[in-house]
Formats: C-alpha cells, structure tokens, sequence
C-alpha cells in the first residue's frame, strides 16, 4: 500500500509542479539575499540613499551563513516554500477524493486506518525528498554567494548538516500536515483557502497577541509555521527537540482525527 | 451449510436512510457461483447504495452484506476475491491507464507482467501511455474493467459498467461476463440496459423505492411475462413511479 501511495504521489503533475515551485521559491529568495542585494549595495549605479535602506547581509559571519540555509526562507515568514510544502500535502491528500481513487483504495485496503497510514508514508517521503531537494539547492546557494563575496566558509559542517537536517524534518511535517488537512477537508478549494488562511493569519494572530498581552500564550507555540521555524532555527539540541516533539504532537493529532472521519466516511 | 455451499454474495436485510430519507429497506438477495445477477431499477432505486454497502464503502443502518461468509472489510486479501467497476473507475486525467494498473496492481500486491496482461484483455495496450484525460468515455470504462479483473477476482460487481461503451465494448463485456460465470465466478451487474441483461444474466433482482420488488430466475422472469424483460421490469418497479411519470407527460400536453 505504501508503495501504491508513492505511486500515486509521483505520477500526477500538481506533485511535480509544487516541487518545482518550492525549488524556485527557495533559489530566488536566497539568491536575492546574498547576490543581488550585496550587489546592489556595492554597485554605482544604485542611488546612495536607496543603497543605504537596502538590507546588508555579512555573509563572513556563520549564523548569516546558516540563515542562508534555512529551507523556509527567512525566519518566520510566510515564504513560497512554506506554501508550496503545506499544498503538496493538501493536494496528496484531497486528490484521491476529487477523482474518486479513494473507492479503488477501500476496495484494495478496507481498513481505512492503514489507508491514513499509507498516504502518510509516502507523503513523509516525498516531503522529505523535496527538503533534500531543497537542502542542495540551498548549499548551492551558500557557496555562489561566498564565492561571489569572496568569503571563506565560517559555518561548521555539523552546523550546517544540523541546520539542513532540521529543515527536512521541518518540511517532512508540513507536508504531513498538509495531508491530514486535504484528508480531512477533502474539497480542494476549501482544504487550500484554510490552510492558506491559517498560514497567512498566523503570524498576523501571534503579533496582535504578542502586542496585547506582551508574551506568547503556550498554543500560540504551537501553530505549524511557528513550530517549523522553532526547530529549523533552534540554538540547542533541547529545543530542537521539544520543537520536533510539538510537531510531532501536532501532526498526529491531525492525522488520528483524519484516519478517525475516513473511517466513518460514506464512500 | 458447508464451507463448499457458502454463497459468493449475501446480502440480509440491508437499510440505510441518510439525513432521514429512507434509501434503502431491508433488501435481501443472493449472488450464487457462476451466475450473473442483474441489478434492476430506476434511477434513485438504491442500487448504487446496496452495492457500496456490500463493498464496505458505506455503512449499513441495519442488515448484512458478505462475501463468501464475510463482510467485505474482513476479507484478507480483496482484490482477489471481489473485482468492481463504479462510477467512473476513480481515473485521475492527469495520469496514463498503465500508471493507473500499477497503482492499483500495488494496492493490490499484484505483478507488473499482470498489468499488461489485463491491458491485453481490455483491448488497451496500444493506448495505454495516454493520459487518460484523452481517453473517450469507453475507454476509461475499459481501465476501471481492468482494474477490477486485476487480482483474477471470483466475483465481479459492476455498476453500470456499459456506460460509454461503444458497441463493440458492450458485446466484448457481455461475452467477457459469460465466460466468467462460465468459469464458476460470480457478477452482480448493475444496469439500465434491459436488452443486454436479459442476453446475459441468470437472475434478476429488481429494486425500486430502496425495496427489492423481485428476485427471481430471468428464466421465470421471462415466463411470467410472455417473454418480455421490459413488461416484467415496468410492473415490479413502483407503480407511483410510473404514474408520476404519466402525470408529468399529461401536464407537458
């Protein structure tokens, strides 16, 4: 059954297409950090005073070498990969209900538990495919841009393979989470405009409340992107690892209470 | 009963209402080996909801469907035992009908060598690295026939799996129906087409208003009304139907 979920992940086009846009989104916003922005600072013809509004990156120190490796883009925001990540999930799990495999699937596993179980193997595999994917294209990243600054690596290579490990963990989970929304959702317009409704709200909700009350509420912690950029960015194995812990926490709730309705489900 | 003696399909008192409309009510009828049953009734009968009751895709409110003595969900290993065509066969456009037969031979735990074999039953190996979105409404019925015989099933359940075929499909299925039956395997056939059921099948149950009307041999079918489907059809299905019809062809005049 795993292998038919794989299957089924990796011969439709939206698969490809979110991989592809996730690969983009990544490339063009690192590169716009550390080369064009460093250039366009550097270079003549930009106007001083627009010169001096433009963010400078020091890429000679390691912590800017490892930003430049975080697979989400910049902490905390809502950038194309975070999107792209969460709709392959969303569309891995609505697409056998939008074109009725999910009948073929009962009729081939009955037990609609080990159907949840399934989709979510293959969705954690393709998940954290794509986050190697990524993981490549941002050390690709990080070396033009050192060679092009003439830096030297300040980074060390367990920093940097942690930070990159975090990252496909980060991004395996979102996927998943992606896939219980579709699977509990099942409507892909609808599954899309939540999810993407939570993401964009959230950081918006987390900064009404931080302003209000001045701290951050314990399930505030706890919202997807919120917790993705809590482990990728986490300064020590401790909170890398309550990070982990809460996203694991977060996703099966989600996909108990997905395998719980499939379950129910008339088909 | 012996183990030997178990019908293929057996389906007790079933019923199920959603949002409190009663669709189904307390339908009983066998399927029994090497024999094709026809599944009669107008639209909004119950047909469609009786056999996904019996295929564990929907839950029952009252009653029992099995399968060799089980209920579908315990089968061990389905895909062997029952083959089904319904809807349009759950065919995603975007992918080609032999990425759609590994799929389904995985979930199945079914070979690759199997695929292509079944692509050759269906007539599809030619066409078979087309995307499905190019495919004519015969066509993608001929995946979903595929897809249902994969696992060399003993029974086949098919709701109207002669939608869209062309004549030719229509005559390869009904001669593909028989030679199964033939075999020792068993068909539930769901459909609209009177004319082709009478050519193949044994039995016939037909359902209107979520009750079965009848269950019957077509043989005996046949006998009680001079010989004509069509007749021992009109008269088993709701006469309100009928005159519900009549009233609205009065009122068009």
């Amino acid at each position: 059954m795993l292998r038919a979920e794989t299957l089924k992940l990796t011969t439709i086009p939206v698969t490809k297409i979110a991989v592809l846009i996730a690969a983009l989104g990544l490339l063009a916003t690192q590169l716009i950090s550390t080369v064009l922005m460093p250039y366009l600072v550097n270079s003549e013809t930009t106007d001083p005073e627009v010169a001096s509004e433009l963010p400078v990156i020091d890429m000679t120190l390691a912590s800017e070498q490892l930003a430049v490796l975080n697979l989400l883009g910049g902490s905390g925001s809502i950038g194309v990969v975070l999107i792209a990540v969460i709709l392959l999930g969303v569309l891995a799990g609505i697409s056998d209900f939008r074109f009725g495999g999910m009948v073929g699937t009962a009729l081939a596993q009955p037990r609609r538990e080990r159907i949840v179980l399934a989709k979510t193997g293959a969705t954690a595999l393709i998940g954290a495919a794509t986050g190697l994917i990524l993981a490549a294209l941002s050390v690709t990243a990080l070396l033009l841009a050192l060679v092009l600054d003439g830096t030297a690596l300040s980074a060390t290579l367990p920093e940097i393979l942690g930070t990159l490990g975090r990252g496909v963990l980060a991004i395996t989970f979102l996927s998943l989470i992606g896939l219980a929304v579709g699977l509990l959702l099942r409507n892909q317009l609808t599954a899309v405009l939540v999810m993407l409704a939570v993401l964009v709200l959230e950081p918006i909700l987390l900064g009404i409340i931080q302003l209000a009350t001045g701290t951050l509420p314990i399930w505030a912690q706890l919202m997807p992107n919120t917790l993705a950029h809590a482990l990728i960015n986490a300064p020590t194995a401790l909170t890398g690892a309550a990070a982990t812990g809460a996203l694991t926490a977060l996703t099966a709730l989600l996909l108990t209470g997905a395998a719980l309705t499939l379950k129910r489900r008339s088909l | 009963m012996t183990k030997q003696e178990i019908e293929p399909l057996l389906v007790e008192h079933l019923s199920k209402s959603f949002r409190g409309v009663r669709r189904v009510e307390d339908v009983s009828f066998t399927v029994g080996a090497g024999r094709i049953t026809g599944l009669l009734g107008p639209n909004g009968a119950g047909k469609t909801t009786t056999i996904r009751m019996l295929l564990g895709l929907i839950a029952p409110d009252a009653g029992n469907a099995l399968v060799f003595g089980k209920p579908f969900r315990d089968l061990s290993d389905p895909t062997r035992v029952v083959g089904a065509v319904l809807d349009a066969g759950g065919l995603h456009p975007g992918r080609t009908a032999r990425q759609h037969l590994r799929i389904a031979a995985a979930q199945g735990h079914h070979t690759a060598a199997r695929v292509e074999e079944v692509l050759t039953i269906v007539g599809l190996s030619a066409d078979a690295d087309r995307r499905i979105r190019d495919y004519s409404l015969g066509m993608r019925q001929r995946v979903a026939i595929a897809a249902a015989i994969l696992g060399d099933p003993k029974i086949l359940v098919l709701d109207e799996p002669a939608n869209g075929l062309d004549p030719a499909g229509i005559y390869w299925l009904k001669k593909y129906l028989r030679s199964f039956a033939d075999h020792g395997g068993s068909v539930l056939l769901s459909s609209h087409i009177l004319a082709d059921v009478e050519q193949i099948a044994d039995d016939i149950v037909a359902i209107a208003d979520g009750q079965v009307r009848s269950a019957t041999t077509l043989a005996e079918a046949l006998a009680a009304s001079e010989g004509d489907l069509e007749d021992f059809y009109l008269s088993m299905i709701s006469s309100s139907e009928i005159s519900s019809f009549e009233r609205t062809t009065h009122a068009a005049r």
